[in-house]
């Protein structure tokens, strides 16, 4: 940021020199130093576009001769023509030339009303002073946000790291439960195959159905169903169970207790209980040994899940999992909590999911500055609830505004450290002067 | 979102996608309608009873009977001045008053003597004044017909469709009882003196009584059919006075068009009604309106034009309860070729078109508007009603309008991108999410903490704002209006004497009266700075739901039977919303003491609305027949006074493709008023949300706006002196080629200015009528010449608007197009001067302050310009005006024009001076450079 200010101070200095220097020659009234150029006194004018040579003295003259604009720089006479506010002591920039004399001032010099009503003000050392401060309290909030976002990247590292570990963990603990579980599970079958024919001995019956179980298959359905990395709805998981669940009649007086105590769970751990019933051939022993298999898979789906959002390239964006943050906008508290789901509770107490985790906006471009959330809760006039969040740079991780701009469509700010782009840093130096 | 809200909504779109047909009456279900439409063609039983005319200077009286019943009914005839025919018909004896409508005629109408030029016991034939037209009132049946010469122009109750549903007691009820008894003791009294001095006159009271008795038992068997009560859906309409409904036919020989009574969703040119519905006039809050039909919408104004070749005249029924007008035609469904072969087998029967107008209640007033030409009819019911209110020049840009920008932040963003993509803009709007939970003339707390910061925000840049005030105010005891109006009695009542209350968007509410005066001065001063908190001067009003709307009554308005003082609804239904606009602009007058025009736009509005402000055609669709019937809509309103009009740009429900929505900016940009608006559930659509193009299409769409303000504020300068309208059908200004008769996909704005929208999805072209053998016609853009009198196919893009000036005229322009039209105001002036054959041109400049009342005080320039013989010249039209202006002419474009040797300048101090100029060989156009005099003094631009 030292370097920043002196180069604006050199530019400064360089305007005023050239703006002495050339004190001589007719002011030509709207242009910039680089413009200079086109505008050397002599008999004739060529327009900037090279359509039109007219005399020199219908420069500026309020009249537009020039297709470009290019004789008019300092009026309001073209339709399409710019004019330059040099604002020495703030920053230079282009106006439309129709705001030129139509008394509001827009320039910070006051050059723009030079033949107006307006009474301006030279505001450009004030604003001057205010834009230096401002770019450098940015400055400082991009270095202090690049320093956080290295030690969150960091930690991100070790947070992916751990969690790699942790799924792996998790997967061995889950084949040795498995492994058990199915040598279990042959023993009862075999006792069940012998119980069976003893009782079919007994009634003489057909037994047309077979109780076989395919362990495969269900061990199928279980991974297809909870690493699935689209959101499984419970028809589907209905429609995958109903099946197994016909073949196997006899569930358990407690299966519907299982369910009513998960209903306010997820859908995954609701059809875990549900799968870890239909396992359940032998009540006594199985029901705990399933349970904990399921819950296994439950854990590793999760982070699976978890660990196949992209996090940015350096993962830094990982820490946000499982935070949430709120911010109040006149009667509603928003809940923002990253990559999971955004809510809207208002003051009478109900809450509205205004989206789920849906993806990066420019994924593409490997850039990671909007978050969309969707399918939120439906609207009543069709189409369902949507929030764009876009990330800025800032020492904090916040939740910075929300609007609703059209119907059902929420916009949200979100500031934290790990937006902070170096690449932002070297382009701010370059657009603030 | 309020819950009320959602709900409501919700149930409206719990059906298709359309009006809900079965929420508003038809004809059948309307009891009055249907017994009066039951009456059909034939000889009246109306008698004009000649030995009682009286004749005064001003006007004459005649009894006319009723045949069947034997009841009286007085008919006055006045001339007016300017060739009015005044008829008024009311009940001889009425039971008690019936409403004859105040406040919508600006004066009591000055008469004319009228004199009697020959008289027998058949009737009577009256002078209307020295252009030999003459009234026949005709005995029995009783009649009126006026005529020129030998024809016949209008004809009253020719087709004996006079009804008069005199006033009555109820038979069933006690009082009725109790009278008609005292009246038969009396009757036999009576017949006791009489008997002895006449016995002559007893027989024929017998008849009569004998009559009556028929007549009475009539009735009695009719009574049941919706007369004391009826009910429509879960309503019911109590009828305390009974039936009360009037009706008269009027024909028009030698007339195949007719033109008028909005507000409906169909064809500038009326259509028969004999296979459906009359056109209904009853202000009602349609939701998602059909198009083509002629149901009733959200404002009525009862008058129609007739016009053929040689004339135009008009009908002006003055009567605010709910009305139907069945229109026939003789000719009407004959083919092309059965119409040539009426001509060539010389049949007999000329085209004649029948009106008839039916109202629930009230008197027979009707203004006959003769004419001839359709000017002479607008300066005729101008001279009745007024003209249309000047309004304040930044009115005429355009308006940005969403329902809703949701907060302060949003209307400085909105604002803010208004300036990064250079487009021009006036004002700004705020729907009802601006208030403290829907009441009005409050602000949300929160989202509109401080919304003089906002308005000083806009002021910044010269730009205005317009906040939502609707007359449905919330019952809510710590709500300072609702406190006040109750307090002071000012709600209107139910039937039973309470305060009325229906539901509206803020929940349960009442309805001030706004026809009591004093009811709409207290209203007015509610929009004084230090009453109306947060408001300034660059804030204005917006006066919606006026119909009344009232979402749980029947047909989404108001009980029939809540009583406004002496009156009920049923009465005045129709002129409701015109004194709330009335009131609203009242209130914006006299907040800035007498000085700055006031800008109200209205939803509903009546005859003479006009004085007001501006009205909008409601809550259309974003879709491209809604696009289409935005120009037989608006100009309908523009035939009968009501010139400041537009229809939402991109369709309020719905959401508009970006073509659409393009269209309908270039549309709008040649509309007088030019607002887009967007329902709440729609997703945003500013200028500049479509991609660079369509910013670029509207930006340049909104600033050929701009550049036309100086004509358009003339032209309402125009309107506002004459009553003419600004947007005008083709056939007003080519009254004799019928060619343009039935045109409404293309208008005039003023004289010089033909507008042929796109309004088809895709076009590739459109195929323009250009009027007037005599006219050529230029392309605005291009310049090209094209005759007149000829279908003219163009082919477009998405960024052509088809527009043509007329050759002979002169359009000022200011082509510095800025951030709005007060940033536009010192501006210099171009001149676009467009020849016609003969080498001739003529135009006016207009200028004054653009926002006080000082132009009556003639503190304004007006000019005519006109170019002949190779000479322009500026003249002063009023020469005791007196303005002055920093604006000058900063060019002449003279279209249609040779090449000439040299352009010379001379000012008015005699001082000639050389001017510059270009010539396009191609198009024959001179441009001058820079003849720079100041653009309020005189002076002549000399070709030679």
């Amino acid at each position: 940021n030292k370097m920043l200010s002196s180069e604006m101070w050199i530019h400064i200095l360089a305007i005023a020199l050239f703006c002495c220097g050339s004190a001589d020659s007719r002011k030509v009234r709207g242009i910039s130093s680089s413009y200079k150029r086109f505008y050397r006194e002599k008999k004739s004018f060529l327009c900037i576009d090279g359509s039109k040579l007219i005399p020199f003295e219908q420069v500026n003259d309020d009249y537009c001769d020039c297709a470009d604009g290019s004789d008019e720089p300092g009026t309001s006479a073209c339709p399409h023509g710019r004019f330059y506010c040099t604002n020495l002591g703030f920053r230079p920039h282009y106006i439309p030339s129709s705001r030129v004399n139509d008394g509001i001032c827009d320039c910070c010099d006051a050059s723009d009303e030079y033949n107006s009503h307006a009474r301006c003000q030279n505001t450009c050392w004030n604003l001057g002073q205010r834009e230096r401060a401002y770019v450098e309290g940015q400055m400082r909030t991009l270095d202090e946000g690049l320093r956080l976002k290295q030690q969150l990247i960091e930690e991100g590292v070790l947070l992916w790291r751990e969690k790699q570990a942790q799924l792996r963990e998790l997967q061995q603990v889950a084949e040795d439960l498995q492994i058990k579980l199915e040598e279990h599970r042959r023993k009862k079958r075999e006792a069940d195959r012998f119980k069976e024919q003893t009782l079919r001995a007994l009634k003489g019956g057909d037994g047309g159905k077979s109780f076989h179980l395919k362990n495969k298959t269900l061990g199928g359905i279980l991974i297809c169903l909870f690493c699935n990395p689209y959101s499984i709805s419970l028809d589907e998981v209905k429609a995958e169970v109903v099946p197994v669940h016909d073949e196997e009649r006899h569930l358990g007086d407690d299966e519907a207790m299982v369910l009513t105590t998960t209903e306010s769970a997820k859908t995954n751990r609701t059809l875990t209980c549900v799968l870890a019933h239909l396992l359940n051939t032998n009540k006594k022993f199985t029901v705990q040994g399933i349970k904990k298999v399921s819950f296994c898979w439950v854990l590793i789906c999760d982070l699976q899940k978890k660990l196949a959002i992209d996090y940015g390239t350096d993962w830094e964006f990982l820490f946000l999992n499982g935070q949430c943050y709120k911010l109040k906008v006149y009667e509603y508290m928003y809940t923002l909590c990253p990559f999971n789901h955004i809510t809207q509770k208002s003051t009478a107490g109900t809450e509205v999911s205004l989206g789920l985790w849906g993806m990066w906006a420019e994924p593409a471009k490997n850039r990671y500055n909007q978050m969309i959330y969707e399918n939120g809760e439906p609207c009543w006039q069709g189409g369902s609830r949507s929030t764009t969040v876009t990330l800025t740079c800032g020492t904090e991780t916040a939740l910075r505004s929300v609007k609703e701009p059209s119907k059902c469509q929420y916009i949200m700010d979100f500031q934290t450290p790990v937006a902070c782009q170096p690449v932002l840093k070297q382009r701010g130096v370059h657009s603030e002067l | 979102m309020a819950p009320v809200l959602v709900l409501w909504l919700a149930m409206c779109l719990g059906a298709t996608w359309a009006v809900d047909r079965g929420n508003f009456k038809t004809c059948d279900q309307s009891a009055f309608c249907k017994r009066q439409r039951a009456l059909k063609p034939g000889d009246s039983p109306y008698r004009a009873l000649l030995e009682t005319m009286e004749l005064t200077n001003t006007r004459l009286t005649l009894q006319l009977i009723n045949d069947n019943n034997k009841v009286r009914l007085l008919l006055e005839l006045y001339r007016l001045q300017g060739n009015i025919t005044r008829v008024k018909i009311n009940e001889l004896k009425p039971l008690k008053p019936r409403y004859e409508v105040p406040d919508v005629l600006i004066r009591d109408p000055p008469t004319e003597p009228l004199s009697v030029l020959s008289q027998d016991e058949s009737g009577v034939v009256l002078s209307l004044g020295a252009e030999s037209q003459r009234v026949i009132v005709s005995v029995r049946p009783f009649r009126l017909d006026i005529m020129e010469g030998h024809d016949v122009l209008m004809s009253l109750n020719s087709r004996g469709l006079l009804a008069f549903e005199h006033l009555r007691m109820r038979k069933d009820t006690f009082s009725y009882k109790v009278t008609s008894t005292v009246a038969s003791v009396w009757d036999n009294i009576k017949r006791v003196f009489s008997s002895r001095a006449d016995p002559e006159a007893e027989k024929k009271e017998e008849a009569d009584s004998a009559d009556q008795a028929e007549a009475t038992k009539e009735e009695e068997e009719k009574a049941e059919e919706g007369m004391w009560e009826e009910t429509f859906k879960s309503h019911s309409d109590s009828k305390p006075n009974g039936p009360s409904s009037i009706s008269l036919d009027f024909s028009f020989p030698g007339v195949e068009h007719v033109y008028g009574i909005p507000e409906h969703a169909d064809d500038l040119k009326l259509k028969t009604t004999d296979n459906g519905d009359p056109y209904r006039l009853f202000n009602l809050d349609v939701f998602q309106y059909e198009l083509y039909n002629p149901m009733a919408l959200y404002g009525a104004v009862p008058v129609m034009l007739a016009h053929n070749a040689q004339r135009t005249t008009g009908i002006f029924w003055l009567n605010a309860a709910e009305t139907w007008v069945d229109i026939s035609s003789n000719t009407a469904g004959k083919t092309v070729f059965g119409k040539m072969l009426d001509y060539v087998q010389g049949s007999s029967e000329i085209p004649q078109t029948d009106v008839r107008w039916i109202s629930e209640s009230g008197i027979i007033d009707v203004f006959i508007m003769l004419g001839p030409t359709p000017k002479h009819v607008f300066s005729q019911y101008a001279s009745l009603t007024g003209t249309q209110s000047f309004p304040p020049l930044a009115s005429l840009g355009y308006h940005q309008c969403r329902w809703n920008y949701n907060d302060q932040e949003d209307v400085r963003s909105v604002d803010a991108g208004f300036d990064e993509y250079d487009i021009p803009y006036d004002f700004i709007w705020l729907d009802i999410e601006h208030t403290d939970g829907k009441r009005y003339f409050t602000w949300d707390p929160h989202k509109f903490a401080t919304p003089k910061e906002m308005l000083q925000g806009l002021l910044d840049k010269k730009r205005k704002m317009v906040a939502i005030v609707d007359p449905h105010i919330k019952i809510d005891s710590n709500y300072k209006i609702h406190n006040e109006i109750r307090s002071r009695g000012f709600y209107v009542k139910n039937k039973d004497g309470g305060d009325y209350e229906g539901w509206c968007w803020p929940g349960n509410a009442g309805y001030p009266d706004f026809t009591r005066a004093d009811m709409r001065a207290w209203w007015a001063s509610m929009f004084a700075y230090d009453q109306y908190e947060g408001s300034m001067e660059n804030l204005y009003t917006w006066n919606d739901m006026n119909e009344p709307s009232v979402f749980n009554g029947p047909e989404v308005t108001m009980h029939k039977d809540a009583v406004h003082g002496d009156w009920e609804n049923r009465d005045v239904h129709n002129i409701y919303g015109l004194y709330v606009q009335m009131a609203t602009a009242e209130g914006l007058v006299q907040r800035s003491g007498g000085v700055e025009r006031p800008f109200v736009l209205t939803r509903a509005f009546f005859a003479g609305s006009q004085r007001y402000g501006a009205v909008w055609t409601g809550d259309n669709a974003a879709e491209w027949d809604h696009l289409k019937i935005s120009i037989p809509m608006c100009l309908s309103l523009g035939l009968v006074g009501i010139s400041f009009c537009g229809a939402d740009v991109g369709g309020f429900f719905k959401s508009p493709t970006p073509e659409l929505l393009v269209r309908w900016y270039q549309t709008g940009a040649y509309q007088p008023f030019f607002r887009a608006h967007a329902h709440l559930d729609t997703p945003r659509r500013e200028p500049w949300l479509f991609g660079p193009e369509n910013t670029a299409l509207i930006r340049e769409a909104i600033r050929q706006r701009y550049t036309f303000l100086p004509y358009w504020y003339q032209q309402f300068y125009h309107a506002y002196r004459t009553g003419e309208p600004v947007m005008r059908p083709l056939w007003v200004e080519y009254t004799q080629d019928p060619a343009t008769f039935a045109v409404d996909d293309e208008f005039l704005i003023g004289q010089n200015l033909l507008v042929h929208p796109v309004t088809e999805e895709g076009a590739r072209g459109v195929t323009a009528y250009l009027p007037g053998k005599e006219e050529v016609w230029f392309d605005i853009h291009t310049f090209q010449k094209h005759n007149g009198a000829q279908n003219l196919y163009i082919p477009v893009t998405m960024s052509s608007i088809p527009v043509f000036q007329r050759g002979g005229s002169i359009i000022p322009r200011k082509m510095r197009v800025r951030r709005s039209s007060s940033c536009m105001e010192h501006d210099p002036y171009t001149l676009y001067a467009a020849l016609n054959a003969r080498g001739v041109a003529e135009g006016e400049l207009y200028m004054d302050d653009g926002h006080t009342f000082n132009y009556e005080k003639k503190e304004f320039i007006h000019r005519r310009l006109s170019f002949s013989n190779n000479v322009l010249s500026s003249v002063n039209l009023v020469p005791d005006s007196h303005f002055t202006t920093n604006s000058w002419i900063e060019r002449i474009v003279l279209i249609g024009s040779s090449k000439p040797a040299k352009v010379t300048l001379k000012t008015a101090d005699g001082i000639e001076s050389q001017l510059e100029f270009d010539f396009d060989a191609s198009m024959s156009v001179v441009t001058v450079r820079k003849p720079g005099m100041n653009a309020g003094a005189d002076w002549t631009v000399t070709l030679e």
